[in-house]
């Protein structure tokens, strides 16, 4: 057992006794720093020397770390440990990454106990945590990913807050939740152990808000609604205001396939990242779906800010991103998505660092077909002019749109359609016919279809001889171009698999050009 | 762009028909096409399908007739019919209200300003720097009306411009034709009118302007679009039997996603 403070004593400690004088050494523990979903264990190296008071955090700390100095100072000295007055040097190994965050104060504190002699056994745990001024430790953002890094690196246990306990218990390891640096002291020195925590709790079971059965009528949209779950295709629907396409769209969770356990833990990841871990429930138990409003920002969308958070295409990785009122988004802010779209995840440079997260995401989005939104109702006449629809559709760019492969219309649904009270098809049976084609893409490599790469499609979407005569002709007279053929292709192959059929028929390939494929 | 004299032998003797003829007469193109047999195909900016529709087929008619199709370059109905024209490789003339240098449309119209500038001829009574006023649209439309050997109203709701050049049209003895449309459209209002007070008479096709019809081939399927664009579920078809039409380019797909004949 260490030097122990007791209150008044210091002073003639230092002045009578000079055995604190006599207490320098070195210490090691090791934390994990996050870039994004990027994680790197750092080793923090605590040397106490003899010299001029002094407390000094090298190895590229930002602010958030540099002020560690001060919540660890206060923090160690109100727990009843004596803060060495020494000549203090903490180095973050490897030294030339910046390191950002306030997950490092226990690892410090610990290192200064243990380098000071206050704690006499050497810490192989993964230390990771905020520290309060009292001494009691707070939680962060990420520890997730920085317990499977920690886990991949051999140290199967980990000190982390109370309130992230779960999420790392979630990561596999053996996790020790102390509420304050005392608890923690007094299980490292073996004074008072604390079991680990037990395996977090099972992901919520899944329930639905909209089941596909509460929408009346629109086969088509049903339709493209299920090719997109199953194929990942991306989806725009196009119709005049109350006519179901946000109450579609809604319905698109309950019939995603459940995610796999690897998708469940990054995506995960990606929330515990952002801060949006429920304790009680880590791991997601469906796949995420957002709802970003049409006034979010390019920061908030595709992520962005000091340290770099995820945006709502990360935090819709795996899942489904909803753009309401897709012509009401900056036409910046909807560049911005091309890089994401395209290739499933989102770089965010800044000076000194950048962070990279996933963002493979189906992208469901919904908009009125012209500014009045009465364009194409039978209902009510359209008072727009012919350039203000065309100014109005030239608010979505070429290339935007180029990666949008289903396209539909939700028409107004007759009165007569909407008192039809007989049986409609359940979410739940759709989901396992997507469930099923989700295994066949499986079986051909890749998780779903709208991930096709042109020899992949070559390879896997071979058209029959009557659907290969249906597209010849267009393609030949340039009616379809190169692009619009591979995208048919991709659509087609994805109904064909929710027919569980292996060739890509004439029917299939019909119902794929009636999506706008 | 150059002008035409009164004088210059190239001049459209039918504008000598007005009250004041132009003189000069701006033009940039063909100015031949002026003295050609002419057909005024004129509506409201704020166009139905239907209307779309009819003004693009009647100009595809005359332009399979070799007759030059005058209109206004505005929005919806006027530019149906010259984009009619010029796909149908026709000749078209757009008579503009405004001078030829201060003309600067966006878009769409800007391309079709120079589809016709190639294949056509765009005129204008107005010098070439002068912005448009409300008046001078006016004045253009008696222009139309002069310049064609007859005119057919496509959509005019009541008070639109297309009815003011079939006013000048009657005045100056052109044949006055209008297409019907349905009751309680006001897209149709102004056109009905005139077929119903006998001052046009109505056209049922082209066969009316004397010309004949494209031979489309039909088929039930086309036929439920006839009235304007439907949504795939709205057809109730075989999905095969769409596609098939959606490849062989009889239908295409709008930006909305409704399907419409093309």
């Amino acid at each position: 057992m260490g030097l122990r403070y007791r209150p008044g004593v210091l002073s003639l400690a230092h002045a009578t006794n000079g055995r604190l004088q006599a207490v320098t050494g070195f210490a090691r523990v090791t934390a994990c720093a996050l870039w994004g979903l990027e994680t790197e264990l750092v080793s923090v190296e605590v040397d106490v020397a003899s010299g001029l008071p002094g407390f000094d955090i090298v190895g590229l700390p930002d602010t958030a770390v540099r002020e560690a100095r001060e919540r660890v100072r206060a923090a160690v000295r109100n727990s009843g440990f004596e803060f060495p007055l020494r000549r203090i040097t903490v180095n973050l190994a490897p030294a030339e990454r910046r390191k950002e965050g306030t997950g490092f104060d226990l690892a410090i504190a610990l290192g200064i106990l243990r380098a000071s002699g206050q704690l006499a056994t050497d810490i192989a745990e993964l230390c990771v945590g905020e520290l309060a001024l009292d001494g009691s430790v707070r939680g962060v953002r990420g520890v997730l990913p920085r317990a499977r890094r920690a886990l991949c690196a051999g140290i199967r246990s980990a000190l982390v807050a109370a309130e992230n306990a779960t999420e790392a218990a979630a990561a596999g390891g053996d996790v020790i939740s102390v509420a304050t640096l005392r608890v923690a002291m007094a299980h490292l020195d073996g004074s008072a152990r604390i079991a680990p925590a037990g395996p977090p709790p099972p992901a919520a079971e899944p329930s639905w808000e909209v089941d596909l059965a509460h929408v009346v009528g629109q086969a088509t949209p049903k339709r493209a609604l299920e090719v997109a779950a199953a194929g990942g295709h991306n989806l725009l629907m196009v119709g005049p205001p109350g006519t179901g396409k946000t109450l579609l769209a809604h319905a698109l969770p309950s019939i995603l396939p459940p995610p796999d356990p690897e998708e469940a833990i990054i995506a995960s990841a990606v929330h515990s990242v952002a801060g949006l871990v429920d304790p009680a429930r880590p791991l997601l138990g469906a796949r995420p779906f957002r709802a970003p409003h049409h006034t979010a920002s390019r920061l908030s969308l595709v992520g962005g800010g000091t340290p770099p958070r995820p945006g709502e295409v990360s935090l819709a990785h795996t899942g489904a991103l909803f753009l309401d009122e897709l012509t009401q988004f900056s036409p910046l802010v909807l560049d911005t998505l091309r890089e994401p779209m395209q290739d499933g995840r989102v770089t965010i440079s800044r000076a000194g660092a950048s962070a990279t997260y996933p963002a493979r995401f189906t992208l469901v989005a919904a908009m009125n077909p012209c500014p009045c939104g009465r364009r194409g109702d039978p209902a009510a006449a359209c008072a727009c002019l012919p350039d203000e629809v065309d100014r109005y559709n030239a608010r979505l760019s070429g290339p935007f749109l180029d990666r949008i492969d289903l396209r539909v219309h939700v028409p107004r649904i007759p009165y007569e359609e909407l008192r039809d009270a007989s049986p409609r098809e359940r979410s739940a049976d759709v989901r396992a016919r997507v469930v099923a084609a989700r295994q066949r893409m499986a079986a051909r490599g890749r998780r779903a279809n709208a991930e096709l790469t042109i020899a992949e499609i070559r390879r896997h979407c071979s058209l029959d001889a009557s659907a290969e005569r249906l597209v010849a002709a267009a393609v030949t007279d340039s009616r379809l171009s190169a692009r619009g053929y591979h995208r048919l292709l991709r659509v087609a192959r994805t109904v064909a698999d929710l027919d569980g059929s292996d060739r890509v028929g004439r029917d299939h390939l019909a119902s794929a050009l009636l999506l706008r494929a | 762009m150059t002008f035409l004299a009164r004088s210059d032998p190239r001049y459209p003797g039918r504008a000598l028909d007005l009250p004041r003829p132009p003189d000069p007469l701006w033009f940039e193109g063909d100015a031949a096409l002026l003295s050609r047999d002419c057909v005024a195909i004129v509506g409201t900016r704020r166009m139905t399908p239907y209307g779309e529709r009819v003004a693009r087929e009647l100009a595809i008619a005359c332009a399979e007739a070799g007759i030059v199709v005058v209109s206004g370059l505005a929005q919806g109905i006027d530019s149906a019919a010259h984009a009619g024209a010029l796909d149908a490789r026709g000749e078209t003339v757009a008579v503009l209200g405004e001078g030829l240098a201060a003309f600067d449309p966006h878009g769409r119209r800007r391309r079709l300003a120079a589809r016709i500038r190639e294949r056509g001829c765009l005129v204008s009574e107005f010098p070439p720097l002068m912005p448009a006023q409300g008046w001078m649209f006016a004045q253009r439309d008696a222009t139309i009306a002069a310049l064609a050997r007859c005119v057919v109203v496509v959509e005019a709701p009541h008070g639109s411009g297309a009815l003011i050049t079939a006013r000048h049209a009657v005045a100056l003895g052109r044949a006055l034709y209008a297409v019907p449309g349905p009751l309680g459209s006001p897209q149709s209002a102004g056109t009905n009118a005139l077929i119903a007070s006998g001052r046009a008479r109505a056209v049922t096709g082209p066969e009316s302007l004397g010309l004949v019809a494209v031979a489309a081939e039909t088929s039930p399927l086309l036929d439920r679009l006839a009235a304007g664009p439907l949504s795939p579920d709205a057809l109730r078809a075989d999905p095969a039997d769409v596609a098939e039409l959606l490849l062989a380019g009889r239908i295409v797909a709008l930006p909305d996603g409704r399907l419409t004949r093309t």
